[in-house]
């Protein structure tokens, strides 16, 4: 035992694949639900 | 009721966000030299560290909306009050994935019950029964009321979280500093940091116009009547 971590790129992907997955993901939705409230509410006739 | 903003700007964050984590991260994986003892695994501060910054940030956001919602009656800090919450609990999600997969390799442990972690997930849990609050509380003053003053009280969680490190014997490191963090690792972290920031602006000013436009909807739609009741 050495007390350095040797290794562990595995995490490091995990973290940054996960970090940007759930970003865009997000952003993605964001966007979504965005649209979906201005098509509502040009079916409405509610001003954008 | 609420004015909802047609701006670009939110776009524009969203772009430089995506630059800045872009180059952060390169910078961070591929140039950024190896720490001494954690080795490798060290490069997930470069994403870990801008994420908690921002997540206290969006914390901070939400309670300052929450106050002027109280002080001011204006629905526009409610719908941006709404917005701060989402986007702190999709930030303290991601703190808590990112720092177990760092904690596994370093701490042994995905997860351990030390006061900075569950000072966090208090706060996480607490943010989660807000939006689950704002869902079932139909009447929009009374929910924007309630959710403000649970905003507040869930905020006092914040410098229980960020002075944990400091008053317990924590397992947790303490806050870095560019005098704790080697210069070599600055670069990555404070353009990461700015990514991740833009990106948080990006998203409340996003959410803030979705609930503002659900707001005006509740707030136009007629009362439901039951059959008859209006002959």
């Amino acid at each position: 035992m050495s007390g350095v971590v040797v290794g562990g790129w595995g995490f490091v992907w995990a973290a940054y694949g996960i970090t940007a997955a759930v970003l865009l993901i997000y952003g993605v939705s964001l966007i979504t639900r965005l649209r979906e409230e201005r098509a509502r509410a040009a079916a409405e006739g509610e001003p954008r | 009721m609420t004015e909802v903003s047609t701006s670009k700007t939110p776009y524009v964050f969203l772009t430089l966000g995506v630059i800045c984590l872009l180059v952060g991260s390169y910078v961070g994986l591929f140039i950024a030299p190896r720490e001494e003892y954690m080795g490798d695994v060290q490069r997930i501060m470069y994403v870990h560290v801008p994420t908690a910054w921002n997540w206290m940030l969006a914390v901070i956001f939400a309670f300052g909306c929450a106050i002027a919602f109280l002080f001011k009656s204006d629905f526009k800090w409610d719908a941006r009050m709404e917005a701060g919450v989402e986007v702190s609990v999709l930030f303290a999600l991601l703190l808590c994935i990112q720092g177990s997969l760092w904690a596994k390799p370093t701490w042994g442990v995905w997860w351990d019950w030390d006061p900075r972690l569950t000072s966090v997930a208090v706060l996480l849990f607490a943010s989660l029964g807000i939006l689950a609050l704002r869902k079932f509380v139909e009447d929009p003053l009374k929910r924007a009321i309630w959710s403000a003053v649970a905003t507040i009280i869930a905020s006092v969680d914040l410098p229980i979280v960020y002075f944990s490190v400091k008053w317990w014997n924590s397992l947790h490191q303490q806050q870095s500093s560019p005098q704790t963090v080697s210069s070599a690792f600055h670069l990555p972290l404070r353009v990461n940091a700015f990514g991740i920031l833009f990106l948080m602006i990006a998203f409340i000013m996003l959410r803030t116009r979705v609930a503002a436009m659900r707001l005006r909807y509740e707030t136009s739609a007629p009362p439901l009547v039951a059959e008859g009741e209006l002959a």
